[in-house]
């Protein structure tokens, strides 16, 4: 029983830590579609390196070019990059 | 007189011991003329013998020394055997020939059937629109923020046709070409690298879905 008791100690943390995508991995594929928008939008920006969570459907997009944009889906199911 | 006939007997003498040794293979001629006439065969024949004997040199020569090496083996040989030869290869040639013939006639056909088929692959498929709806809502290479934008640009590129065709004009369609052409390469640049299958779908049905959008009956019909 102990060890039994100590596998699953062991075993269910690593099993809880690689399960799913990785936080890098959805955050590579936020910050493409984040890039992908603003480019789509017609928006200078070049690439999104990072990205702040505010609500669902809302992030602060930094780019490479310093700028700073919100992009928002608004009441209307529009997709709106607001620069900051 | 007698002069004039020693010398002329003389003469005839002279020209026909000359003569005599060519008269025997003119004799030899008209009969292997036969056989010169069908020089193939013989040549055939000899052929085969060369093969055994030297394989590499024996069949490119049979068409051009053919004649001589009939001329030659009859007389080296005996005859009689040459009368054989010549009437048993004389079947092969003639069906070597037919052989040759054959393949090609059907090999011509052959070669002009692979020859349509391109043709009939260049033809585009037909548009699925609802195909690529689909594909394109399924596809990861675009993620969810970017996927709105562009049925938010989809929508109002549709909105300015649905306004063209409301305003009763029916000229002018061609201005809304290029925001369409705008929006295509958007969509291309988003997927070329991720979904490139997609991406040469929707690049190969670029001008069926403008004769679609160009057209308001079928516009009105898709809408």
């Amino acid at each position: 029983m102990t060890a039994r008791t100590r596998a699953s100690v062991l075993i269910f943390p690593l099993a809880a830590l690689f399960a799913g995508p990785s936080p890098a991995a959805e955050d590579a594929t936020l910050l493409k579609d984040l890039t992908s928008v603003i480019m789509l939008l017609g928006l200078p920006c070049g690439q999104v390196v990072s990205a702040k969570r505010q609500a669902d459907n809302d992030h602060i997009a930094s780019c490479k070019n310093g700028y700073r944009y919100r992009v928002f889906v608004n009441p209307e199911g529009r997709v709106v990059a607001q620069k900051q | 007189m007698r002069t004039i006939a020693i010398l002329v007997l003389g003469l005839a003498a002279c020209t026909g011991v000359k003569e005599a040794p060519p008269s025997v293979p003119p004799q030899a001629e008209p009969v292997v003329a036969p056989p010169a006439a069908v020089a193939a065969p013989p040549a055939a024949v000899v052929a085969p013998a060369a093969v055994v004997a030297s394989p590499a040199a024996a069949p490119p020569q049979p068409a051009t020394t053919g004649k001589e090496t009939v001329a030659t083996a009859p007389v080296a040989g005996a005859t009689a055997p040459s009368k054989d030869e010549a009437a048993k290869p004389a079947p092969p040639p003639v069906k070597a020939p037919a052989k040759a013939a054959a393949p090609s006639v059907p090999t011509e056909p052959s070669r002009k059937d692979p020859a349509p088929s391109p043709v009939a692959k260049a033809q585009e498929p037909p548009l699925d629109v609802a195909a690529l709806t689909a594909r394109l809502r399924d596809t990861k290479a675009i993620g969810t923020f970017t996927k709105l934008a562009l049925k938010n640009q989809v929508d109002d590129l549709l909105g300015q046709f649905r306004a063209h065709y409301q305003s009763g004009r029916k000229t002018g369609i061609d201005s809304l070409r290029q925001p369409y052409n705008m929006l295509i390469l958007k969509v291309l640049s988003l997927l070329q690298d991720s979904d490139p299958a997609l991406a040469r779908t929707i690049s190969a049905s670029r001008e069926a879905i403008w004769s679609v959008l160009a057209d308001p009956e079928k516009f009105n019909s898709l809408t």
